[in-house]
């Protein structure tokens, strides 16, 4: 073994050696392996500077413009952002957005970690119910919103049938989608629908990964199970549970599909969360300028965020 | 021997709290698995029920007389196989596009030693971390400019960038799981480094390939925001796009809306089953692993 071992640099010298000394210049400022590096990420970097890059800061200009679709752009500065921040109706866009995500993303850890606990302990066919279980995941986000809305129907539903006919639980019906008070309610109930098997099926991976060994020394030592949980489930999975956490944020704060396709933001804008605002205002109103600063608005702890779970998610690859 | 019924009862108890709990695990994943399986239930039934028996609130959970007519009418009275079609052309370029992209990207930036790498790496993780309800106003203004709004080849050239970043982000991940001494040995035995990548890496990678493609298609399939911004040509819309079209308000459209709702989900539940294995490892090891 140590011989194989010391004969790989020494080759590796020699070929670096026979490619003349202004080749060897190049590859110690540029890497080893630059050329192949560069050539294969070039279409990355391409894709990222015009598809996402240029994008991105061409909506930091359009946010301090005033610019309707079809017009050339009139620079005005910050004045659109100021304009939001006392404009009652993206005030309360901003509010609707954190209810929805704080509600949604509470439940689907609670679900999720149900979830992954169910499927770690000793039942049969466990990856057959893993598989089904993942499935609103996998299904188109539309189909999923339109199946619900039919479901919410006042007359026609299939919830106010179970509830009022077979169980007998409401005297009448209730518009689901269209009362302020239960709309919230059932949009966050069907973006959790869909995002919890994610919550579940990573903190199954993560709940794997924990030697068993560490439960049983646990037991030996008398820990109860809500103590094994708390001190060796959550401890070994604590990683997964901040970027689950984090990314869930980001994804369920920038839902459009099911909020647009069950309410369009209302009734009475008491659904308008932010990218609904956003569109709304973009190609309902036709303002491009107000509507790129409103999906701006909340960039800063968008960022703090993407920052702190990028640094989670490198560090759990190295792990 | 007095410590022999003691110890009895203690192992029947605990076999008794063993039953417990096997029960009250079952007990939950039966909930979790009506709440998980009823709306999709739901809808295959509407589907295949007639209007009248709609309308009536008669035999509520099966179809009763088992119709077809909404599938006949979704596709000779609506656009849906233009639809079907148009998701078909987009999903499927836009995978091949990203897969491709990404694969090369993800074994530079996992295994590849050159300057700006690391950096790279970050970029591409940011990146598939920035929502598109953020970008999706200025990349409207970029594809139009282009002369692409209203086309298909518009919504390929946008899927990417939520694609690729995620195809590379999953694969950088399955690359470095490959151990590096097998390409060593090739290159030892004299292939180049991209010989050694072309002939080793690729086929151990496959199965990572296809799980990070079936996700790419999967994304591109779904996606919903980009394709309602970009396409105003009612023959030219996705499947997603199309299938909201349909709600107007209008009792009698629900049966065919549902035909329509099972038609798009069944692609993607039919390659999720055939795949399972690879789909659930390929989401835990790339997404989130550690």
């Amino acid at each position: 073994m140590a011989t194989t071992a010391a004969r790989i640099p020494a080759k590796r010298t020699t070929l670096e050696e026979s490619r003349g000394p202004h080749r060897v210049g190049l590859r110690r400022w540029l890497g080893p392996d630059y050329r192949m590096g560069f050539l294969f990420t070039l279409p990355i970097v391409a894709l990222v500077l015009a598809l996402v890059a240029y994008p991105f800061c061409y909506a930091l200009y359009l946010s301090m413009t005033q610019k309707y679709v079809g017009m050339p752009a009139v620079f005005v500065g910050f004045d659109n952002y100021v304009k939001l921040t006392f404009d009652g109706f993206f005030r309360r866009a901003v509010y609707n957005s954190f209810i929805f995500t704080g509600g949604s993303v509470l439940i689907k850890l609670v679900l999720g970690m149900g979830m992954a606990l169910v499927l770690t302990s000793a039942i049969r066919f466990r990856s057959f119910w893993t598989g089904v279980l993942l499935i609103p995941w996998v299904a188109p986000t539309v189909v999923s919103a339109l199946n619900f809305l039919w479901i919410f129907d006042y007359s026609l539903g299939v919830l106010n049938y179970l509830l009022v006919k077979v169980f007998g639980i409401l005297p009448q019906g209730i518009g689901w989608l269209s009362e302020p008070g239960t709309a919230m309610a059932s949009v966050i109930g069907v973006n959790v629908w869909r995002g919890f098997p994610f919550f579940g099926i990573s903190f199954l991976a993560g709940m794997k990964a924990i030697p068993a060994e560490t439960y049983e020394a646990a037991a030996v030592d008398g820990a109860n199970v809500l103590q094994r949980f708390r001190h060796v489930t959550l401890p070994g999975i604590r990683n997964i549970l901040i970027i689950v956490i984090l990314l869930s944020t980001i994804w369920t704060f920038n839902d459009f599909a099911i909020v647009y396709i069950l309410t369009k933001g209302g009734p009475g804008g008491a659904t308008s969360v932010l990218p609904v605002f956003t569109y709304e205002m973009a190609f309902g109103a036709q303002r491009l300028g107000e509507a790129v600063a409103a999906a701006l608005y909340m960039l800063p702890p968008l960022a703090f965020v993407i920052i702190v779970l990028s640094t989670h998610m490198r560090r759990g690859k190295k792990q | 021997m007095p410590a022999r019924p003691a110890l009895g009862r203690k192992m029947r108890s605990k076999a008794g709290t063993e039953r417990m709990q096997s029960a009250l695990s079952y007990a939950i994943l039966l909930t979790f698995l009506l709440f998980v399986i009823f709306p999709f239930y739901w809808m295959t039934v509407t589907s295949f029920k007639s209007e009248e028996q709609m309308r009536s609130l008669v035999s509520m959970f099966w179809p009763s007389p088992f119709a077809t007519e909404n599938y006949s009418q979704l596709l000779k009275k609506t656009d849906f196989v233009s639809w079907f079609k148009n998701s078909v052309i987009v999903s499927v370029s836009s995978t091949l596009l990203a897969t491709a992209i990404g694969t090369i990207g993800a074994y530079a930036l996992a295994r590849l030693r050159f300057f700006g790498r690391a950096f790279m790496a970050s970029a591409v993780l940011i990146t598939y971390l920035v929502p598109p309800s953020i970008l999706f106003i200025p990349l409207y203004a970029q594809i139009r400019n282009l002369g692409m709004a209203d086309s298909l080849t518009g919504l390929i050239a946008a899927y990417p960038s939520f694609t690729v970043p995620f195809v590379t982000w999953l694969l950088m991940g399955y690359f470095e799981s490959i151990p590096e001494e097998l390409e060593e040995a090739a290159m030892i035995d004299g292939a180049t480094r991209f010989g050694a990548f072309y002939r080793i890496v690729l086929p151990l990678a496959a199965p990572g390939l296809l799980a990070a493609g079936l996700y790419a298609f999967t994304q591109a399939w779904n996606e919903f925001l980009y394709a309602l911004v970009f396409i105003t040509d009612v023959k030219l819309r996705t499947l997603p796009v199309g299938l909201s079209s349909f709600i107007t308000g209008d009792v009698y459209g629900w049966g065919y809306l549902m035909a329509g709702a099972v038609l798009t989900t069944l692609p993607v539940i039919a390659a999720y089953i055939y795949l399972q294995k690879y789909m659930v490892e390929g989401l835990t090891a790339g997404g989130v692993k550690g």
